[in-house]
This record gives structure tokens, C-alpha cells and sequence, in this order.
């Protein structure tokens, strides 16, 4: 019943749309390009419009140029800041204005090279960041418009301090700037499931970021988030780990790394607006399982996938569930129904305990509801429990 | 007065938190903190002061200030906090955050 909630605004599934104004007739066109529109508007922004080929003035894309600047705030609260480096500028003698600068040039670099998107709107939009943000400001967000960096415990002596400058990790830094990109694309409701896919979202570009960065392969890479934010003072490699979520740090101060690997471990709370940097640690490691069996660069199978769906195929209120059938159909699109790459999604999320429908999810979504309902009246219903070396794992807690 | 202060969400999703109670701090500390939630005009404050949706790695606060008979507590965010409730919050995260190690 679900299904029928989530599926108000939806009609015509994007993609399918963009294939109509590609090649139907006029009338066909201009309903499907007026269809598309108004599901733009659920998406934040219009991206399903300017990325269209052949459709007159909106093909004319932005010169993909990239336009960093970065702003210091002083350990103040006023955004932007003073101006302290342009595009094309000298570096600074401040190590996080530098940062800033070289980590939104990778996060621009990863879109345009792997998924030929120009900046976070798709449209050239300019890279402005806020490094020295408040005093003691232990944390970075995406304010909807720029990045914002604090400086971790730059206030408490130092024997106290557990947490370094937030600009340290590069795959911070493609945290923020993909929340920029969720923001413009599926516009992932922030709480809840929606919420936790939002989240891994940046995990996943931001650590694929790093990786590109660092030319590293699947086997090569840490797959952790945030590594460096510790100060030597904590039992921590970092925020989060994608290959073994909950294991980041066990600390006496900090407690443990809360994170689930598995959907049976998933967390219910109110906190952190129900567990959005918790749970995240489930479709986290989908992705992992997915990158890992695919082998080589992440970003260019494994991410192009996930790009994909985050682009054409989720929608604000969208669940797990559907995400994992998302991927599986933008995995089946892109390498092909039964392709090593398809299975691999498949087992990326049969390893967190989500199970992928059958077929090969092109009925799945939207138009589905009714089919899966009728199916689930002839067809024996699948067991839930599945034996999965991957998903098993110690209990922490 | 007793205060009891959290702090969830951020990029690190990690739970800050902390319970002072004027009566044990020094008269310099205990008058600071009155002041702020004096200046807050906290007992008028409504209960929940926060965006419809969240906003992506921000942090969000619970504050529950008991004084006299007065007993309240106000959920607020980061994005969401009132001007004269900021100093308060922003004073309570730094006690919070430099006890860790007491």
C-alpha cells in the first residue's frame, strides 16, 4: 500500500519521458516536455529539462568552466565572508582555504569526467566555500547554496581537542558539494529512509571523490568518511566506513560507531532527524558490495549507476526498497538486463538484506504498484531471509 | 537551575550532551548562564522551533531549563534558532564540549 503514497505525483517515469521528447511525434513531445516540467519541480530543479538533447534553447549548456571561490568567515557566523581565493589563483598560506579549494576542484572534476555533469546544478553553477566558520564549530554543511567548513576543537586547549579542521578530508568535502547535487536532482526529503539515502548519496560521491583523487581502485581504496577529523586523542580511523559501517571508532569519550550494516540492525529514532547519518550505513555498504564485485574504479560503473539513479530515477519520499530497485533498472539500462553489473547491484543490496524484485526492474517503480500487487496474488512469496556471508556480522550493541 | 542540553545531527551524526546545575558552578558562571536564558526569554519560547524539513548536516538541539516551579523545554535547530536563543545554545555547546575529558 505504500506504493500507492509514494506514487501521487508520479505518472511517467522520467527517463521515459526524456525518450518520448527524443523521439515522438510533436503532440507526444509536448505533452511528455510539460509532464517533465512539473516533475521538475518535485526535483528541486529542472535537470531532467536542461539536459535534454535537441529541444532548442534549453540544449545550449553553460561552457563547463569551473568558478571556485573561497570566503573566510573569521570564527564568525556571517556567510559568505571575506573573499580570500579566486579561480585560478596563487594558493594561500592558509592550509584550509587550500583544501577547500583543491577539494571542491575534485568533487567538479569527478561530475564532469565520470558523469559529464557541469558543477552541482548541471549548469555551470559557481563553488563558493566558507572556510574558519564559527568558534569550536565542529562540523561542515551544504546551506543550499555554498559549503561551510568549521575548524573541529580550534578553541579548547590541546590536549582536549578530538577533532581536527573539517576541510582535511576531501571526501568531506564531496559530502557537502553532492547534498548540492541531491538537492538539484531527487531532492531526497531529509529525515527518515529518504533521509539516510540522502546521506550515503554524499558518502558514496564523496568517497568516490577521494578514490579518483588518489587513483585508487575498489580492492585499493579505505572507503572511509571522514578519515583525518580525529584528532590522535580518539580510537578512530574516521566518521564512518562504507566497507564495515560501525567500526569507524570505539572510543571512551565518543562511544561507538553507531552505523548498521544490515537492514536487520536498522536503528529507529527520533534523533538526527530519525537516524539519517545512522542508517545510512545500510545503503553505504550496498554500494561497497555493488563497487567491490564490479571491481576497478568505483566511480565509473559502480558510481555512473548510482549517478544515474539519483538523477533520473528517485524522488523525494523514495525508501531503501526502491532505491535498490532504482539501481538494479539504472544498472540494467546502462550495462544491459542480466549483466555482471546488474547482478552486482543485486548482491550489493541482498548483502544489507534488500531484497531485488524479480524481472528485470524495468516494471518496477511508479507504474509497478498494480503489477507487483497482482503478481503477489499468483506468485509464492519470497522468503525475506536469505543466507548472506556478506551481511552476516558481530553484534555491538 | 538546572539545565539539560543535547545536540544531535551534524555531518557526524554524533550525540553531545550535557546537564549543569547553577548551583555547582562558580557565582561568575551560574550568573552568566541566568542571564542568558533571561535574555532568551526561554519560558516564552514555543516548544518546537524548527524548519518542516531538515536541513543537510546541521545541527539540531533540546533544551530543558527548570527554575523555581518554571519547567520548560524547547526543540530547535541550528538553521531554525531564534537570535536571542543563540548565545545560550552556542555557551552550553562549548561547556558540553570542553567537559568531555572531566
Amino acid at each position: 500500500m505504500s506504493n500507492h503514497i509514494y506514487c501521487y505525483q508520479c505518472i511517467v517515469p522520467p527517463h521515459m519521458l526524456r525518450k518520448i521528447v527524443e523521439n515522438g511525434s510533436t503532440a507526444q513531445r509536448a505533452r511528455a516536455m510539460e509532464s517533465l516540467s512539473v516533475s521538475g519541480q518535485f526535483r528541486g530543479q529542472r535537470q531532467a529539462l536542461t539536459e535534454m538533447p535537441r529541444i532548442g534553447p534549453l540544449a545550449a549548456a553553460a561552457e563547463a568552466v569551473k568558478q571556485r571561490t573561497i570566503y573566510d568567515a573569521g570564527f564568525g557566523t556571517t556567510l559568505p565572508g571575506v573573499k580570500v581565493r579566486e579561480e585560478g589563483a596563487a594558493p594561500s598560506s592558509d592550509v584550509a582555504v587550500n583544501e577547500a579549494y583543491d577539494g571542491s576542484g575534485y568533487t567538479y572534476d569527478l561530475f564532469l569526467d565520470a558523469y559529464q555533469r557541469n558543477s552541482i546544478d548541471g549548469n555551470g553553477m559557481r563553488l563558493n566555500s566558507t572556510v574558519h566558520y564559527g568558534r569550536g564549530y565542529d562540523n561542515a554543511f551544504w546551506n543550499g547554496q555554498q559549503m561551510v567548513y568549521g575548524d573541529g576543537d580550534e578553541d579548547l586547549p590541546p590536549d582536549q581537542r578530538i577533532f581536527n579542521r573539517f576541510t582535511i578530508s576531501i571526501d568531506v568535502i564531496g559530502h557537502e558539494l553532492s547534498h548540492g547535487v541531491t538537492q538539484y536532482e531527487a531532492a531526497l526529503a531529509y529525515a527518515g529512509q529518504p533521509g539516510a539515502l540522502n546521506e550515503s548519496m554524499s558518502d558514496v560521491f564523496g568517497s568516490l571523490v577521494k578514490q579518483e583523487s588518489l587513483n585508487q581502485t575498489a580492492q585499493e581504496a579505505d572507503w572511509i568518511i571522514g578519515a583525518g577529523l580525529f584528532t590522535s586523542r580518539v580510537n578512530g580511523v574516521g566518521i564512518r566506513s562504507m566497507k564495515a559501517p560501525g567500526t569507524a571508532y570505539d572510543d571512551p569519550i565518543l562511544g561507538k560507531d553507531p552505523q548498521p550494516a544490515h537492514m536487520k540492525d536498522y536503528v529507529n529514532t527520533i534523533e538526527d532527524n530519525g537516524g539519517v547519518h545512522i542508517n545510512s550505513g545500510i545503503p553505504n555498504h550496498a554500494f561497497y558490495i555493488t563497487a567491490i564485485e564490479i571491481g576497478g574504479y568505483a566511480w565509473e560503473k559502480a558510481g555512473r549507476i548510482w549517478y544515474v539513479t539519483l538523477r533520473d530515477k528517485l524522488q523525494s519520499s523514495s525508501n531503501f526498497s526502491q532505491a535498490a530497485q532504482a539501481t538494479y533498472q539504472a544498472a540494467g539500462e546502462l550495462y544491459g538486463v542480466g549483466s555482471p553489473e546488474q547482478l552486482a547491484v543485486q548482491k550489493g543490496w541482498d548483502g544489507v538484506g534488500i531484497q531485488i524484485g524479480t524481472g528485470n526492474g524495468e516494471n518496477q517503480g511508479c507504474l509497478a504498484a498494480p503489477l507487483t500487487f497482482l503478481q503477489s496474488l499468483f506468485q509464492p512469496k519470497k522468503s525475506m531471509k536469505k543466507e548472506s556471508s556478506e551481511a552476516e556480522r558481530p553484534e555491538h550493541w | 537551575m538546572r539545565i539539560n542540553f543535547e545536540r544531535t545531527g551534524g555531518f557526524m551524526g554524533m550525540r553531545l550532551a550535557v546537564e549543569v546545575q547553577t548551583e555547582r558552578l562558580t557565582s561568575t558562571e551560574a550568573e552568566e548562564l541566568e542571564t542568558l536564558v533571561e535574555s532568551a526569554r526561554f519560558f516564552d519560547l514555543p516548544a518546537i522551533l524548527k524548519p518542516q524539513t531538515g536541513s543537510a548536516d546541521r545541527f539540531q538541539y533540546k533544551l530543558t531549563v527548570e527554575r523555581g516551579d518554571q519547567f520548560h523545554t524547547v526543540e530547535t535547530s541550528e538553521s531554525a534558532a531564534p537570535e536571542n536563543l543563540q548565545p545560550l545554545i552556542e555557551r552550553l555547546t562549548y561547556v558540553a564540549r570542553s567537559q568531555r575529558f572531566t
